[in-house]
């Protein structure tokens, strides 16, 4: 049996104090724990002291204008059940709804995935393809930073040791869609994923690739050879190959690389025509 | 008779639903200590320095190696086959070098890592082609790399192929399936004196104790097996793993010990399904079978040489339901450094099925006829034998197997763009060969079967033998009720396996009260039958004899040692036979016959994704052979969980190994069993009429449901997108493959 002390702080500056109390590397930070438990549970984090995020009170889904901020720590169960962040975020409500199973979905939280920063990730090409930005909170104020920058590597994001993710921002909703191939539909790893967006503003693409190391990435030569707005059929299948070309995949138990530059061609060309087909897609 | 719906019903669901039942990993008792395996590093070489002082430095800790054994066992567990610990030889990755107990799981881990070995390497065979590239020649029998060799053949086969219209030639291969029983195996010791006892989660409590006898060089009369509930067992769970271990810790210890398996350590000891190449040729004249080639090349791990079963057993499975009027059959059973083959529901032939179907289909294709109707004329019938020579009796597969065609004809016409329809059949043996008892205790308002074994998920033993006792008797369920004894208690029986607890202990139950008829038939002066009926609570003797009718209370019938055992106590037995082949075709090897034939039809529709290779099975329809249904709800429930496990070694399922032989994906994220948003609506179709030799005529129903699965769905996606699976699983990449889009 593995053992720490939890403590549910209040507020905030109650958490960075409970943080900076355990520093350096004695405490983790719980969100709904679907990562954390797992990790502590195999001994890759051994934490003295737990702080659980429950309490705070950033459960909040908050629109103003086109843009959206979700709270960190709002189990995506809620979030994919939110009819107008499915209309308006069509990709994004996808993605949701692709992880694991519904029983996990009432626990995981977007700020746990984006801070956990897998490669495997079904939420983190999508925030990709929206632009979103995480807002980060510490003892020294409030930052924010675009998602690209925030997430390095699998487990290692632009995070200090006292601060917390509390919200992620969107700009502006945005047209969208997510694809993958796993082996198995349900509570699997994606082999490879593609997200996709076009903003209503500039019509321009935004294309993400996830399932690849050491981390989902835009894949800016497929955006733009789509061009402005709705593409040709050829200039779609040049995104395909842009994208396939663009990134060096992997080979190993779940998937050769061959047939993951074979699927992400065929998923850019689903995606893309998810996108166009969606609500508001700018003609 | 009593109406089948009168019988059904899951005394056990209530308590399992609401978390009451104690399965093997719940077990615990106080002052135990935990154990843990100590795994050899690597899956071949030799042990040269094995250093136990750290982990027994450590608080509480007991730990034991090869050299504590003669201090712990009486000197005839030298004579067992295999050593209890890997020492001059490694067998297999993971195989237990020593074993330590300690006051918690945590201490008993960190002990078990404090272990020091020093192992000189040797090389590893990690898979049978990398032993032979090419095929075995002559040199291959009496390699130490071969524990089995099989080899029988009937008529003149190279005539057969001379003078063929079409000889088809095709290379299958099969991948290793685990039986991903929820609960891992988990057991707890103790040893007093000269007691050994040992609880356990185990599909043959009395198996198991004769194995562990061996093993420990004791006798049996010194070893009590007691079982729990068992978390699924689906073959896995049949014969001693842990057990020996936690009985030589309790002993070292002076302790209870309790040792379980967490799931990555179930892939990587568990005994399962191994990988196998087939090589099948099949040459027709006329548009009929004239001859077959079959050759197998099956994994069987670290089996002893002279021990493997697999290979004689299964090498049937790949002749098939089918005539065949010459052939030659030759199976070779490599060993490589895995852990040696074991069970897994319907060992291995799922896997045959796939390849006979998928050939004769690919066979009937190439001649250019009707692939169904090709299988359909070349069935068994009743009265025939088969090609090696076993009579065949009642059997519903040929029925069966018109039934799907039907049923595929009906979806082939309503099916959209994408989707493909495949017709498979499969055949298998109840083991009525493995014989037992059971005690019955008639008492004044209740009936009691004891039995020897647990019951292990699918409701054979608290519901099947029960539900048997209700028709037999003629009393309400609710006055029937099962109970399961430890070996030192219980009349022997031989194990939830092989598809036989109903069938077998369903005639003992047939036995006993046959005894107990005539016993009672004699206390009423009644000459006649007897019946039994309720009264209230109490349970009535009646007959009809010419002279009027009686009726008495059993309590007024017992006699008083009868009254102080608490009722009319008769063991029923049942011992049958086993098949038995034609021996005069065999050339090399032991072959088993089957006993008690029973067929499944399957029809499945699947989608095809065309640029990804993705399969979704749509639907689902099962027309199972069943002799006579007993129990309809657990016979559905059965049917409908083969096809999702079977869906499994269709698709996804596959433990793979390194070239090193180092098991990769040990756990349930990269080993995919199917979730139930892959599982497709299934209908099922119970055919009767074709007895078997079970109560009633009953034929056994825990395997046959999943073997023809991998064979309908494969064929199902070679109709929709054109693809002809030769290996298993179909995943989406081999698809893909298949279809040239890579
Ligand atoms: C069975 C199973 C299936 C899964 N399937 C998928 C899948 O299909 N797709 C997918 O993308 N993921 C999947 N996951 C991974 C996981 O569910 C997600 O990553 C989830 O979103 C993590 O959220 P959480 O709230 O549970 O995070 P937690 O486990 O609570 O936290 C994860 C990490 O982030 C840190 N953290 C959490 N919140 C904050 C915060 N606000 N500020 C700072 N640090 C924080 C924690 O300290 C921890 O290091 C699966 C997991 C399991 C167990």
């Amino acid at each position: 049996m593995v053992e720490f002390d939890l403590v549910a702080p209040r507020s905030a500056d109650e958490a960075f104090a409970a943080l900076r109390a355990a520093a350096p590397d004695g405490a983790a930070v719980l969100a709904g724990g679907t990562d954390l438990l797992p990790d502590v549970d195999e001994g890759r984090q051994r934490p003295r002291v737990v702080v659980s995020l429950r309490h705070l009170p950033w459960r909040t889904l908050d629109w103003a204008g086109p843009s959206l901020t979700i709270g960190s720590t709002l189990p995506l169960r809620a979030l994919e059940q939110d009819p107008d962040l499915v209309r308006r975020f069509p990709g994004l409500a996808e993605a949701i709804r692709d992880v694991g199973s519904v029983a996990l979905r009432h626990r995981a939280t977007l700020g746990g995935n984006v801070v956990r920063a897998a490669p495997t990730s079904d939420l983190v090409p999508v925030l990709l393809a929206l632009d979103a930005e995480v807002e980060i909170v510490g003892p020294r104020g409030t930052r924010r930073l675009p998602v690209d920058r925030f997430v390095r590597a699998s487990r290692r994001v632009d995070l200090g040791p006292e601060e917390l993710v509390r919200a992620v921002w969107f700009p502006e909703a945005r047209p969208s869609a997510y694809r993958w191939q796993r082996v198995r539909p349900a509570n699997d790893i994606s082999q490879v994923a593609v997200a996709a967006a076009c903003s209503p503003a500039d019509r321009r693409w935004r294309i993400a690739v996830g399932g690849v190391a050491p981390r989902p990435v835009r894949i800016p030569s497929a955006a733009e050879a789509l061009g402005a707005g709705a593409p040709t059929a050829a200039a779609v299948a040049r995104a395909a190959r842009a994208a396939a070309d663009a990134v060096a995949f992997p080979t190993d138990r779940r998937a050769s690389a061959d047939y993951r530059r074979h699927l992400v061609a065929t998923l850019v060309e689903r995606v893309v025509d998810a996108v166009v087909r969606a609500e508001g897609f700018p003609r | 008779m009593t109406p089948a719906s009168e019988t059904a019903g899951r005394p056990d669901a209530r308590a399992k639903l609401h978390g009451a039942v104690r399965y093997g990993t719940d077990l615990e008792s106080p002052g135990m200590l935990w154990g843990a395996l100590v795994p050899a590093p690597r899956p071949s070489g030799a042990v040269r320095r094995l250093d136990l002082s750290a982990a027994r430095a450590l608080p509480g800790v007991v730990a034991i190696g090869p050299d504590d054994l003669d201090r712990l066992l009486p000197p005839a567990y030298r004579s067992a086959e295999r050593p209890l610990f890997a020492a001059a030889s490694i067998d297999y990755g993971f195989q237990p070098i020593a074993a330590v107990a300690a006051p918690t799981r945590a201490a008993a881990r960190a002990a078990a890592e404090a272990v020091r070995a020093t192992v000189d390497p040797a090389p590893v065979v990690a898979d049978v082609e990398s032993i032979f590239p090419d095929w075995p020649g002559p040199e291959a029998v009496g390699s130490p790399h071969v524990a089995a060799h099989v080899h029988a053949v009937r008529g003149d086969v190279d005539a057969a192929f001379r003078d063929a219209d079409r000889v088809v030639r095709e290379t299958y291969r099969t991948a290793s399936v685990h039986q991903v029983a929820l609960e891992p195996h988990a057991c707890l010791a103790r040893v007093d004196g000269d007691r050994w006892t040992v609880r356990t989660s185990t599909q043959s409590p009395f198996g198991t104790r004769e194995d562990l006898a061996t093993m420990l060089g004791l006798p049996e009369s010194a070893i009590e097996v007691a079982g729990t509930w068992v978390g699924g067992g689906f073959g896995g769970k049949g014969a001693p793993l842990l057990e020996p271990y936690a009985l030589l810790l309790a002993r070292a210890s002076g302790r209870p010990v309790r040792l379980a398996l967490d799931y990555a350590e179930e892939f990587r000891l568990g005994r399962t399904t191994l990988p196998a190449v087939v090589r099948m040729e099949t040459a027709v004249r006329d548009g009929t079978i004239s001859g077959r080639r079959v050759r197998l090349l099956l994994d069987v791990g670290a089996a002893l040489p002279g021990r493997d079963f697999a290979t004689g057993y299964s090498i049937g499975f790949l002749l098939g339901p089918y005539r065949t009027p010459t052939f030659e059959v030759e199976g070779f059973g490599v060993r490589t450094h895995k852990p040696p083959f074991g069970p897994h529901r319907a060992p291995f032939a799922p896997q045959c099925a796939f390849v006979v179907e998928s050939h004769l289909d690919h066979v009937a294709r190439e001649v250019g006829l009707d692939p169904e109707a090709f299988r359909a004329a070349h069935l068994w019938r009743e009265g025939e034998a088969t090609p090696l020579g076993q009579p065949v009796g009642p059997f519903g597969l040929a029925a069966a197997f018109e039934r799907a065609r039907a049923t595929a004809r009906a979806w082939r016409a309503a099916a959209p763009p994408g989707h493909g329809v495949g017709v498979a059949g499969g055949f298998w043996s109840t083991g009525t060969g493995a014989g037992g008892e059971l005690r019955l205790r008639l008492a004044p308002s209740e009936v009691v079967l004891e039995v020897g074994e647990r019951e292990i998920g699918s409701g054979s033993v608290v519901a099947g033998l029960r539900a048997v006792a209700v028709r037999v008797l003629g009393l309400p369920a609710d006055r029937i009720r099962v109970e399961s004894l430890g070996t030192a208690e219980a009349p022997f029986d031989s194990g939830v396996f092989g598809s036989r607890t109903v069938a077998v202990l369903g005639r003992a139950i047939e036995a006993a009260a046959a005894e107990l008829r005539s016993i009672l038939a004699a206390r009423l002066g009644a000459g006649g039958p007897v019946e039994f009926g309720i009264d209230g609570e109490r349970i009535h003797v009646r007959a009809d004899p010419a002279g009027g009718r009686i009726d008495r209370p059993l309590a007024d019938l017992l006699t008083p040692d009868e009254r102080g055992e608490g009722g009319v106590v008769v063991v029923g037995k049942h011992y049958g036979r086993g098949g038995t082949i034609d021996e005069s075709l065999v050339r090399a090897g032991t072959f088993y016959g089957y006993t008690d034939f029973t067929g499944a039809a399957h029809v499945a529709e699947v989608a095809v994704d065309r640029a990804t290779g993705a399969v979704r099975v749509v639907r689902y329809t099962a027309f199972q052979d069943v002799g006579t249904l007993v129990d309809p709800p657990a016979a559905r429930a059965q049917v409908e969980g083969g096809i999702a496990m079977g869906l499994g070694t269709a698709l996804t399922e596959e433990a793979i190994w390194s070239d090193d032989g180092r098991l990769l994906n040990p756990g349930l994220l990269d080993y995919r069993i199917p979730t139930f948003g892959e599982v497709p609506p299934i209908e099922v179709e119970f055919l009767e009429g074709f007895p078997g030799a079970g109560p009633f005529g009953a034929k056994g129903l825990g395997e046959p449901p999943i073997i023809p699965v991998p064979a309908a769905i494969a064929l199902a996606v070679r109709e929709a997108c054109g693809a002809h699976a030769t290996e298993l699983p179909v995943t989406a990449e081999r698809t893909a493959r298949a279809l040239k889009l890579l």
